[in-house]
């Protein structure tokens, strides 16, 4: 049971990190936390009950998430590359100046 | 015992240390640091293909990425104070008093013949793995796109 508070120990490292930083890598580590935390659930449980479902699933989970990583990589690249832009606050400020004009037209 | 509390306790700290650490490259760093610890944790609870992916895509590829990623946008040049650094430990030291005090539970995990992933991976869960391949293509040819669209910007 005592691997279940280090998993929610985890997940709100996790998720204390996505909340307080708003530089786009650091969010990005921050959500690699949390799937991490949860991926130890189904490896935890399926060992625990010798059932191999468990370790499948935590594959399944983590080919996902190296996905995600990927992609939000490549958005973050494109943002950065289009707008010199790494911090979310100023993303959202520059989706708040923009959006007048969007109107506009 | 001793080894499981070990490994939560360095697993809380270094993920700790990734997210309050001001440097990317560091921060980077504990989190492969955290995921090499996770993968050991496996290791020890008989889940050795967990073990090996956690390795492989946890500590390595999302670290690759991640480096990857910083190295292609503008870094900061912040660095840690030792006051931030000094919160970071007072913080661990912290979160990590409940794994002390429960103490990492060596439950038996058991490992029969019966044991078998491939089984469980292709017999049990066939149309996820092949969905999974799926998803794996999709998230290549969209990363493909969003970086080719940039370059013919440029």
């Amino acid at each position: 049971m005592d691997y279940i508070i280090l998993s929610v120990t985890i997940l709100a490292i996790g998720i204390v990190g996505l909340v307080t930083k708003h530089d786009l890598i650091k969010m990005l580590i921050a959500i690699e936390m949390i799937t991490a935390a949860a991926t130890m659930n189904f490896v935890v449980f399926g060992s625990l009950m010798n059932d191999s479902l468990g370790q499948a699933f935590s594959i399944l989970a983590l080919s996902v998430d190296a996905c995600v990583t990927a992609v939000a990589l490549a958005l973050a690249i494109t943002i950065f590359k289009k707008l010199k832009i790494r911090d979310v606050r100023d993303l959202s400020e520059q989706t708040e100046e923009e959006s007048p004009t969007v109107e506009e037209s | 015992m001793w080894l499981e509390t070990i490994l939560a306790i360095g697993m809380v700290i270094s993920a700790v240390f990734a997210i309050y650490l001001k440097e990317t490259v560091s921060s980077v760093l504990s989190l492969s640091t955290m995921m090499i610890l996770l993968s050991l944790l496996y290791f020890n609870m008989n889940a050795p293909f967990a073990a090996i992916f956690q390795l492989a895509l946890g500590a390595g590829t999302s670290a690759i990425f991640l480096l990857a990623g910083d190295s292609l946008t503008k870094r900061s040049n912040e660095k840690t104070s030792k006051k931030t650094l000094l919160m970071v430990l007072v913080i661990s030291a912290f979160l990590s008093v409940p794994l002390l005090v429960g103490t990492v539970v060596p439950q038996s995990f058991i490992q029969t013949a019966e044991f078998s992933l491939s089984i469980a991976l292709w017999d049990l869960r066939a149309i996820d793995v092949l969905a999974q391949g799926l998803v794996v293509l999709t998230a290549a040819l969209g990363v493909v796109i969003l970086l080719k669209e940039e370059r013919r910007r440029n």
